[in-house]
């Protein structure tokens, strides 16, 4: 009893220093990807960072695609990204993709299920702190994105927010919560950009 | 007519390789010594800071609440049962008790967090006593609020990186709907802190109806004090529960006893070492000068003459040896730290060798010690030389 007490003590106390940045996961797995995906069979979780899939220059490549410097205390190089890979049987169906993105009164979490092609066949905010939060989370709000890929959101200038071609369509739910809609396609561009750079879809 | 000492340091420089080899390998046990020492010293000091540090040592909360957010996470949020304001007037009236700080914990379902809702838990804590108790809590941007009613907030690490607030953001507290501003961002600190927002528990309590309640009362007592007496006192309120530290404080007690036994068992190796090194080296010096002590007596050294003479030798070789190597040991301190630290599954934060010159000054005297003990036997070897005899021979034996 006492030998397991010191060296949980001792475990405890050489934890500090361990941690590295969070990424972003879905919370329940097993039941998102079957709602995401209802025809999976089957996934299989990959963590990627930017640091480990080109460093610096990736970073560089990555922010010149979205628009915008990466920026603050979490969004930084060393941040995992994980990527459910979605099966049917033996066979790659699509990925389940989500990022933080900084909101007005609290992180966002900007999910993107994704067909092979890279078109969004769902969206999904796990977590929005706002006021407007239930139009946001509303499915008519969310159902404006399928069907869009990482070519529609190429000439998106995440500072402007002027919604052009294809993004027209997409409504903001509240004027008064414009800064989240406009973190919100941030974080669905950049998502998309990352899943490319990453090497998951063309 | 030059003194027993000087004659003594003349005959320790007609050998000057032997003398300075048994110097190193005296400054050598001094250096081992004298760390061990104050790594014996460091050691017990560093854990005691690190265990004040912990905060409080007892936890003070009603009967059957869940005091970790783990916990309160698990239950959904549910079960939090709260105490009167009031109960920190009786407790702090102990003369025992050096600090004390209450804390609200009020968790609150946020229907925004995951496919259908989570809780968020916050921490309401008093400005003026909180952040004293937890002074291993450092911060990554800003600082703790100071007014007790201000609508500010500060995160725990993990907490901030959930909801990626910084230093200036906004945040809005659910179900209430209230903007707070972030004025503070911590460090990790690998304990639950790293989950938690904290605001001023006033603003709590205000925010979320819950004036004049609190689910939990830290408390530090003096350092002298029984803390299983005094948890026994505590015991005697009606419908609080008590959750200690002493166990953990009592096995990191036991961890230092094991230290301090391990440390002196090393320590009295070196001693002994350096010890049977000077009576060595102190003999084979008395062996090849047998003919020059026989000559010294034939000429009218005196016995007491002869056995002080070698004594003085020994004690000016342990002296010079005591002080080099506690010098050795100060100067390389830091080196010391460093090598013990890449051994120890756990060190403390702070400085784990601690040398004064308290310890320096007891070291040296030990070892000087050793060196009046280690030459008592060839010094009495070598004043029992009969002159006559010794003339005769060439060499000395033992």
């Amino acid at each position: 009893m006492k030998r397991g007490m010191l060296l949980m003590i001792l475990l405890l106390m050489a934890i500090h220093g361990l941690y590295a940045a969070v990424g972003c996961d879905l919370n329940d797995p097993d039941r998102d990807v079957k709602r995401l995906f209802p025809a999976s069979t089957g996934y299989k979780t990959h963590y990627v960072s930017i640091q480990q899939k080109g460093g610096k220059a990736l970073l560089a490549k990555v922010e010149q695609r979205l628009g915008d410097k990466f920026t603050g205390l979490y969004e930084t190089m060393d941040v995992p990204y994980t990527v459910y890979e979605i099966y049917k049987g033996k066979e790659v169906i699509g990925y389940i993709h989500g990022v933080n993105q900084k909101g007005q009164y609290g992180g966002i979490q900007v999910f993107l299920a994704l067909n092979k092609q890279g078109v969004i066949q769902a969206f999904y905010y796990q977590k929005m702190t706002n006021q407007a939060a239930k139009s946001f989370r509303s499915s008519e709000f969310a159902r404006q994105f399928v069907g869009l890929s990482g070519q529609d959101f190429a000439s998106y200038d995440p500072k402007a927010g002027k919604l052009e071609g294809s993004l027209i369509k997409i409504k903001n739910p509240s004027v008064k919560a414009e800064a989240d809609f406009k973190a919100t396609l941030r974080g669905v561009k950049k998502n998309l950009i990352l899943m490319q750079e990453f090497g998951y879809i063309k | 007519m030059p003194s027993l000492f000087g004659i003594a340091w003349k005959n320790l420089r007609r050998k000057r390789l032997r003398s300075l080899l048994t110097i190193v390998g005296i400054a050598l046990s001094t250096w081992v010594l004298v760390s061990l020492l104050g790594f014996n010293q460091g050691y017990e000091n560093s854990l005691n800071k690190d265990i004040d540090n912990l905060g409080f040592q007892v936890l003070l909360t009603a009967k059957g609440c869940p005091y970790e957010a783990a916990t309160l996470m698990l239950k959904g949020g549910t079960g939090l049962k709260y105490m009167s304001e009031s109960i920190i007037d009786s407790v702090i009236a102990n003369p025992q008790v050096e600090k004390v700080t209450p804390m609200l914990m009020h968790a609150v379902f946020d229907p925004n967090k995951g496919e259908s809702g989570g809780i968020t838990a916050f921490l309401g804590i008093d400005p003026t006593t909180y952040p004293a108790m937890k002074s291993y809590l450092v911060f990554q941007q800003g600082q703790w609020f100071d007014q007790p009613e201000a609508l500010e907030a500060v995160f725990g690490y993990e907490a901030a990186e959930l909801e990626q607030r910084e230093v200036g953001d906004l945040y809005l507290l659910p179900e209430a709907e209230v903007e707070i501003k972030v004025v503070g961002v911590l460090k990790r600190s690998g304990t639950q802190d790293d989950g938690t927002i904290f605001l001023p528990i006033k603003t709590l309590q205000k925010v979320y109806d819950v004036e004049g309640k609190i689910t939990s009362v830290g408390i530090k007592v003096q350092k002298e004090t029984d803390l299983t007496a005094y948890e026994d006192e505590l015991y005697k309120m009606q419908d609080v529960q008590v959750v200690s530290m002493a166990q953990v404080k009592q096995t990191i007690s036991n961890l230092v006893a094991t230290a301090r036994v391990m440390v002196m068992s090393i320590a009295l190796i070196a001693i002994l070492i350096a010890m049977v090194g000077v009576m060595n080296t102190v003999l084979m010096s008395v062996l090849e000068r047998w003919q020059e002590i026989g000559i010294m007596k034939s000429m009218g050294a005196m016995t007491s003459h002869i056995f002080k003479l070698i004594w003085f030798e020994t004690i000016l070789l342990t002296f010079v040896g005591g002080v080099i190597g506690s010098i050795m040991s100060w100067i390389l301190a830091s080196v010391t730290d460093t090598l013990i630290r890449s051994v120890l599954p756990y060190s403390p934060t702070s400085s784990l060798v601690q040398i004064d010159i308290l310890l320096a000054l007891k070291a040296i005297g030990i070892i000087m010690g050793i060196g009046i003990i280690s030459g008592i036997y060839p010094a009495f070897k070598a004043a029992k030389i009969r002159p006559i005899e010794a003339i005769r021979s060439t060499d000395g034996e033992i």
